[in-house]
């Protein structure tokens, strides 16, 4: 009995991991495999061994959280396998209505449903885990909005990322042990901005890892009955298995929105939410690598969107009276002029770039983040009233 | 005075077939196609990428080219002209925004991702919310 719920559960564990593989696999490798510069599969293997060492080092504190942390007892086998169907069906939610549900907020919200219906819940973790989970988008929009404005604007200037035709290098047989060359096309600063790229998507792979590792292998650790080594093993293996084969659709859909942004500005997206996102594990807070993700690429869109020169103007110190320029203004500047006759183009209007960035889709993402643990409690919490005996 | 009609489009079918009913029914007005560039998405990367860009204008004008020339080869099948004017961020507050300004509106029943529901989710059905908001006529086809 105990040997079939532990294989239920460790199904469903490799259930979700493999889920959180497929997304964050295409969120820290669209971009280079978008760029040509790393081929699918090369991108799910590297992504498999940083995913497994952000697990097993930073991942563990976000293990320590979820499984003894947030509740005062330790997971039972069956609670902690009604958990992971908790945190599956906010997945299977998220795949079938196309909305982004944050894997981690179900999980946390999921335990604290069950810790609120036994009334094990530690009101202080919770708390603490709330804050961070409402200042860090705060925090990721901010250093967006600095990015967008005044860095991103200087380095685009200085920094040229190259891709040029034929391998990068060339590994040549003469001797015995293969001596790389440069490859037909390759300058040297294309070698360096190749590698910047790769290492900072290892990074957010290490970050996806540390974030996500937990959510499918803390429910089954502990008096579950699984190791922590084992679960992160089979977590690490589930995401890899993600990573390799539906990984292939979500690096040109999510990827893919990486992607529409140029690949200097997601560089600087990855490192945040990056950043972001292994501090946070590493103090043990459950996050979500994708929320993180988001709030800053808004942030450098609207602090580039809401800048009150562009760059040119500013290096050519052209700047006469430009201010932004409101809609109010578009709309008298527009008043005056005739209709264009039959034929012609209409008259530029002035685009305002702020209109891309329109608060109450930026309030439906912040829903999402609100409703999704929400729910997963509510549900968790129902579950567990009614089903004393799982616990 | 010849009147003026708004025809606001994407890529999708119903929007080709609006203007195709535009062209049609309305064979003196001027008609005027408007796109929406930079359309909140999952992960907000066309807006971005698009706010990057240094100079707007041209980056949104040449987002929106592919679509204003299928306009064009509809147009020019019936020996008619036709004006094209390129919006960025909300369709359905962009077109709002300039419904004053024009007689009527004609728009497809539903746009090309309609049945994605992130994006209906982010952006909201926008037909929906033209024909109830707008201060013009809007005829919707499909």
């Amino acid at each position: 009995m105990v040997e079939t719920l532990l294989l239920i559960g460790v199904v469903a564990s490799i259930f979700v991991g493999f889920n959180i593989g497929g997304s964050s696999t295409g969120i820290a490798w669209g971009p280079p495999v978008g760029a040509g510069i790393i081929k699918k599969t090369t991108a799910a293997a590297l992504m498999t061994f940083f995913v497994f060492l952000g697990g097993w080092t930073v991942g563990r504190n976000v293990m320590d959280t979820l499984s003894e942390g947030i509740i005062t007892i330790e997971l039972s086998l069956s609670a902690g396998v009604a958990v992971l169907f908790f945190i599956g069906l906010g997945i299977l939610i998220a795949n079938i209505f196309g909305v982004p549900v944050p894997t981690s907020m179900t999980t946390v919200g999921a335990i604290a449903g069950l810790g609120l219906a036994t009334d094990t819940l530690n009101y202080t973790t919770i708390a603490e885990i709330i804050t961070w989970w409402v200042v860090t988008p705060v925090i990721g929009f901010w250093i967006g909005g600095i990015i967008g404005r005044y860095i991103y604007p200087e380095v685009n200037q200085r920094v040229q990322i190259e891709k040029s035709d034929g391998p990068l290098l060339i590994f040549s047989r003469d001797s015995t042990v293969p001596k790389p060359t440069l490859g037909p096309n390759t300058t040297l600063s294309e070698v360096g901005s190749t590698t910047v790229v790769l290492v900072i998507a290892c990074y957010m792979a290490f970050s996806a890892g540390a974030s996500n590792v937990p959510n499918a292998a803390a429910p089954l650790v502990g008096e579950a009955g699984l190791e922590p080594n084992i679960a992160i093993v089979i977590a690490t293996f589930a995401i890899g298995l993600g990573g390799f084969t539906i990984a292939r659709r979500t690096m040109d859909s999510v990827g893919g929105e990486l992607s529409d942004i140029p690949l200097l500005a997601a560089l600087f997206v990855m490192v945040t939410a990056s950043t972001i996102t292994t501090l946070l594990s590493w103090i043990g807070i459950p996050i979500s690598l994708v929320m993180a993700t988001v709030m800053t690429i808004v942030g450098i869109g609207w602090g580039r969107a809401t800048r009150p020169i562009t760059f040119r103007e500013a290096v050519t110190r052209n700047t006469k009276d430009r201010e932004i320029v409101t809609g109010a203004i578009t709309a008298e500047e527009m008043e005056g002029e005739p209709a264009a006759p039959i034929g012609e183009e209409e008259p530029e209007e002035v685009l305002n770039a702020g209109d891309l960035f329109n608060p109450r889709a930026i309030i439906k993402y912040v829903s999402m983040w609100i409703i999704g643990p929400s729910v997963s409690t509510l549900l968790a919490y129902g579950f567990f009233i009614l089903v004393p005996g799982v616990v | 005075m010849t009147s003026r009609i708004l025809v606001p489009i994407d890529d999708s079918d119903h929007a080709s077939q609006a203007l195709k009913y535009a062209l049609d029914n309305y064979p003196d007005a001027e008609i005027i196609v408007l796109h929406v560039v930079g359309v909140p998405s999952m992960m907000m990367g066309e807006a971005t990428g698009l706010a990057l860009e240094d100079d707007i204008s041209e980056a949104a004008a040449k987002r929106a080219k592919p679509i204003f020339k299928r306009a064009r080869e509809i147009a020019d099948e019936q020996g008619r002209e036709i004006s094209t004017v390129v919006g960025i961020g909300h369709p359905a507050r962009q077109i709002l925004d300039r419904a004053e300004e024009y007689d009527a509106i004609v728009l497809g029943a539903h746009g090309a991702d309609w049945s994605r529901a992130t994006r209906r989710f982010l952006v909201g059905n926008v037909t929906e919310t033209v024909s109830k908001r707008a201060p013009v006529p809007v005829v919707i086809v499909r």
